[in-house]
């Protein structure tokens, strides 16, 4: 058994490797029989001409018996791959000579194909192996909220529980990212991100330092001295790879830490880390559910499963919900694969029902193509008829026509692919905007993504080449020979036709919505601000704040933010003193996202029964000066002054990622203020354009679900700012006085002269010499700032230009398909009645019409569902501008279709009358 | 002599491998070979052998190997392999067994029905 298969395999692979030598054995072979068997034919009398004509005559056909050995050695198959690369030459020469279908059919597989490469890479970056020494073995372990639904993160009491009881997973540790300055020999402080992590941390990633030593257990006692551990990047860009490195000093934030060791390139446990500093925190100093967020990590220990030590957990939250119901009732401990813990609930089949929905995606563009490629083969119906007659057989043509469809969907994921990288190094430069990758997302175009989309490409040459080409070669085919040049025999099934009618009308229900839209989108894309925010540095500001013991939180988070509300005037103070700077200020957020309200002013009908029903206001809160700092005009009554400015009484402190305030939440504002300023557009749309002077507005529902109080309206100003660059944008504002001892977090600086951005060195300057604690990130001009939006609606505008333009296209192409057939079809019959001397348009009328009359179904059906879709919207399907789009959309659609149809009428009309006679001859 | 009868079908291989089993030939060697054991009663198309001799070879039951032939030219030569003794048991039994049928059927008598 083994051996015949093992002599199968050789002679087949003799017959491939050597293909012409065995060609040679045989010739060979033939030719000695041959000769002999003449040789014996003269011994028995024969003239040796009549001999060798004898001997050739017995033999037979020598040709057919060497195609039936090679067909005896399993060539055949392979003889077909071979005759593949005439095809594969023949598809390139197809999609030359037809540029319209390669265009059209190309751009469409390339787009699909191309996203279908990205869910692909984001697949295998989420659920990729994690880079370490028994990387599947390193897990998670999180407290799970059964009422929220989300991690807490507080966890500090259980982390030491589970790190003292549990067996089942070993090494437990802990950390969480702070931000902090650093300031080494006479540097501007920058912020960096510091991993605060259990020593345990290096045990888990089992990866040794290059220098010097990790972190260990002692480091993390109470009064052990501060050190830390540097990644390798941050050695050779900040302290050039000096090996006398550990022992330096470095101060993160107020604290001197020593450098102690130096880990290896690549390393960045346990996400994106590059400073490692001990964790050090004492469950004692928090109450349950209290004190630093934390994530657990560890290591199945030898023997251990996900399964067996979920199990050790569950047994563990139940110990523990029973022991302190308070806090512990709704908590479910649990144990996941390491980097899961980092997607909180995303599982991994939403993601594989995503991939498969791009699959699906190409699977309706392949088809759509295929329709194309059909009615190509209509055309090509004569070349198909001879070469089935030359002995061709269906398997052969089919495959011909698949190895095309090949080529086409071949080049068209190479286009994606290329395009795919491309966009992968533009997200590269935005992704770096909001820190580094964690360290087991590779992102890229790899070996895996190039076969997927290579996967994807024969998925698609299967449905572009196969499907049509089957048909094309049905049992009718062969009647095509005898009518050569009679015209195509093939039907455009009711199938097809239902296919080019849906997507027309699908083309006419999704135009206007596109056009509405991505209309919007490229208004507000292209806006400009509308006030000089290029000359505006911003940034955020950010206080150090250690998570304190439970019973002090209050007393140190009072005396931190009256610190902090010193340190931010005498920063503003030691700004504006600054000869570049004209103004500093704290804003409540960037201008022109505000958050929202609904209001009513004091005096007209308020509808109790539906608060829903007043209109929506943006609401800020600003410091006296802020409309002087940006230049706002003021219409009518007057300006903040001190006077107007409340006191910020109960506050809680924000605390940003564990590691810091950025701003005070103010809670009630008892002794409040009572005066509020509106904008233009207020005046407008909630005051109906009447005097607004005097009158008073307040917001029908509070958080607490109450009437806010009353508010004066002291003042109206100009819209700020004065364009939309945003849909949601909302221009009718009211700006509230901010409140003393109240803290915002986004510092604006006016600078003079043309580059604000050559400030920003100095600002950090400024801000460390003042305190070292005070951190500012994203430092930026306002303008990018007020942009970073933009570019994204810009690439929505392009994203909708693109999907809408492959829409009409491919219902263009339906047309054109379903027009091809008609005039391949009737070749004959339109030649005959140009014999008989018929009117051009009449024949031309006969033509149009079915494609016409698929159009016109198209249209009116897709023009009756977008009518239906924007009534049952209330208009916003179409942006409310449905008598201008609708009829806009469905004329564009009759014209697009019309042109579609040109080319193979002009065609139709060019048959000879010639034709006719040939056919009949 | 009655005109050669040609060969039943699926007999071929049956004839190439008794051929062959006999000592080493050569293709044309094959043909005179069947023509010599079946006293010349047996015709086979001669083009025919080769398609069935590759055949043979792939499916391992007999092995080639390159020689020099009487008239001193390069010649394939053909040999039978253990598998092809073992098929060529099989098949002369089963062949056996299909004659014996037949000819008992072709004895019967009506006594016997």
């Amino acid at each position: 058994m083994l051996a015949g298969f093992r002599a199968r395999v050789r002679s087949l692979w003799d017959g491939i490797r050597r293909r012409a030598a065995v060609e040679q054995d045989m010739d060979d072979e033939f030719r000695l029989h041959l000769d002999l068997r003449a040789a014996d034919l003269v011994r028995s009398g024969l003239e040796p001409a009549e001999a060798a004509r004898r001997a050739r005559l017995e033999f037979g056909n020598r040709d057919h018996y060497k195609d039936e050995g090679r067909a005896s050695r399993g060539l055949r198959r392979f003889d077909d791959l071979t005759a593949s690369w005439l095809d594969v030459k023949l598809g390139a020469r197809m999609l030359a000579k037809y540029p319209g279908l390669t265009l059209v059919g190309g751009l469409g597989l390339a787009v699909a194909i191309g996203l279908g490469a990205v869910t692909f890479d984001v697949a295998a970056a989420l659920f990729s192996r994690l880079p370490l020494d028994e990387g599947d073995r390193v897990v998670a372990v999180e407290n799970w909220d059964v009422r929220w639904n989300e991690q807490d993160r507080q966890i500090l009491h259980d982390f030491v529980a589970w790190r003292d009881q549990l067996t089942s997973v070993r090494d437990l540790g802990a950390f969480r990212t702070i931000g902090r300055n650093l300031v080494y020999h006479g540097r501007v402080a920058e912020p960096v991100s510091v991993a605060e992590m259990t020593a345990s941390g290096f045990t888990v990633a089992r990866v040794p330092p290059l220098l010097g030593r990790p972190l260990v257990e002692d480091d993390e006692r109470e009064g052990a001295p501060p050190v830390v551990v540097i990644g390798y990047d941050e050695w050779q860009a900040r302290f050039g790879a000096d090996p006398a490195v550990v022992g330096r000093e470095v101060r993160l934030g107020g604290t001197a830490h020593t450098v102690v060791g130096v880990m290896p390139e690549g390393f960045a446990f346990p996400v994106n880390h590059r400073w490692w500093v001990p964790l050090r925190a004492d469950p004692t100093d928090y109450a349950r559910r209290e004190g630093p967020s934390l994530f657990v990590f560890g290591r199945l220990a030898t023997g251990a499963t996900l399964e067996s030590a979920q199990a050790e957990l569950t047994a563990f939250g139940e110990r523990a919900a029973a022991a302190f119901p308070d806090t512990h009732q709704r908590l479910r401990p649990r144990v996941v694969p390491y980097r899961l813990q980092f997607f909180d609930d995303m599982e991994g089949w939403a993601l594989r029902v995503f991939q498969l929905v791009m699959v699906l995606l190409l699977v309706v563009v392949s088809a759509n193509v295929a329709i194309l490629v059909y009615a190509r083969t209509a055309t090509r119906q004569t070349e198909i008829a001879v070469r089935t007659a030359l002995g061709a057989s269906r398997r052969r043509i089919v495959g011909q026509l698949f190895v095309e469809g090949l080529v086409l969907s071949g080049a068209s994921a190479a286009a994606g692919l290329l395009a795919v990288r491309l966009v992968y190094t533009r997200a590269d430069a935005v992704m770096s905007m909001f820190g580094r990758a964690p360290f087991w997302i590779d992102f890229g175009v790899s070996a895996g993504t190039v076969a997927y989309a290579s996967a994807l490409a024969l998925l698609g040459a299967v449905l572009v080449g196969v499907i049509p080409a089957v048909q094309a070669t049905g049992r009718r085919v062969q009647a095509g020979l005898a009518r050569l040049g009679a015209g195509s025999t093939l039907r455009f099934g009711r199938t097809w036709t239902a296919l080019v009618v849906t997507q027309v009308a699908f083309s006419v229900v999704a135009l206007p919505g596109a056009i509405a839209f991505g209309g919007m989108f490229l208004r507000h894309g292209l806006a400009q601000p509308g006030f000089a925010a290029g000359e505006f540095l911003t940034a955020r500001l950010v206080m150090d704040r250690q998570t304190p013991p439970t019973a002090e939180v209050e007393r140190y988070d009072r005396a931190l933010q009256a610190r902090y509300v010193t340190l931010q005037a005498e920063l503003l103070r030691r700004l504006e003193s600054e000869p570049g700077v004209s103004a500093a200020i704290m804003l409540e957020g960037v201008p022109g996202v505000e958050p929202t309200v609904r209001m009513e002013v004091e005096g007209t009908p308020a509808d109790a029964e539906s608060p829903d029903a007043a209109p929506v206001v943006g609401t800020r809160r600003i410091s006296p000066d802020h409309f002087d700092v940006f230049d706002v005009p003021l219409l009518a009554g007057r300006r903040f002054h001190s006077a107007d400015m409340g006191l910020a009484a109960s506050v809680r402190l924000r605390d940003g990622d564990g590691d810091g305030i950025a701003e005070v939440s103010t809670g009630d504002l008892s002794g409040a203020s009572t005066t509020v300023i509106v904008s233009q557009s207020f005046v407008e749309q909630v005051l109906g354009g009447g005097p607004a002077l005097g009158r008073r507005v307040r917001a029908v529902r509070e958080r607490t679900g109450e009437p806010g109080p009353w508010y004066e309206i002291v003042g109206i100003v100009s819209d700020f700012p004065p364009n939309r660059m945003e849909p949601d944008w909302i221009q009718a504002k009211v700006f509230y006085p901010m409140a003393q001892g109240e803290i915002f977090e986004r510092l604006a600086v006016r600078v003079r002269g043309p580059a604000p951005g050559a400030f920003a060195g100095r600002l950090r300057e400024i801000a460390a010499a003042l305190d070292p604690s005070l951190r500012l990130t994203s430092i930026s001009t306002l303008d990018r700032v007020l942009r970073e939006e933009q570019l994204a609606m810009r690439l929505g505008a392009l994203a909708i230009g693109l999907v809408m333009l492959s829409v009409l296209l491919l219902s263009a192409a339906g047309i054109y398909a379903l027009m091809s057939f008609t005039v391949a079809r009737r070749r004959r019959e339109i030649g005959v009645r140009s014999a008989l001397g018929a009117d051009p348009r009449r024949i031309l009328g006969s033509i149009l019409s079915r494609a016409l009359g698929q159009l016109a179904i198209g249209v009116v059906a897709g023009t009756g569902v977008a009518t239906l879709l924007d009534l049952a919207t209330k208009g916003a399907f179409t942006g409310g501008q449905a008598a201008v789009l609708l009829p806009a959309v469905a004329a564009f659609m009759v014209i697009v279709g019309l042109v579609a149809t040109l080319g193979p009428a002009r065609r139709g009309l060019r048959i000879p009358p010639t034709e006719a006679l040939r056919d009949d001859a | 002599m009655a005109d050669p009868a040609g060969v039943l079908p699926g007999t071929l291989d049956l004839l190439i491998l008794k051929a062959v089993s006999l000592g080493r030939l050569h293709g044309y060697g094959v043909l005179l070979r069947i023509g010599q054991i079946s006293g010349g009663a047996l015709e086979i198309q001669q083009g025919a052998l080769y398609p069935a001799l590759y055949r043979l070879e792939h499916q391992g039951l007999i092995a080639s190997e390159w020689g020099v032939s009487e008239n001193n030219r390069r010649a394939k030569y053909y040999r039978l392999t253990a598998a092809g003794w073992r098929r060529l048991g099989e098949e002369a039994a089963s062949w056996q067994r299909l004659v014996d049928a037949i000819a008992r059927s072709l004895a019967a008598t009506p006594q016997e029905v």
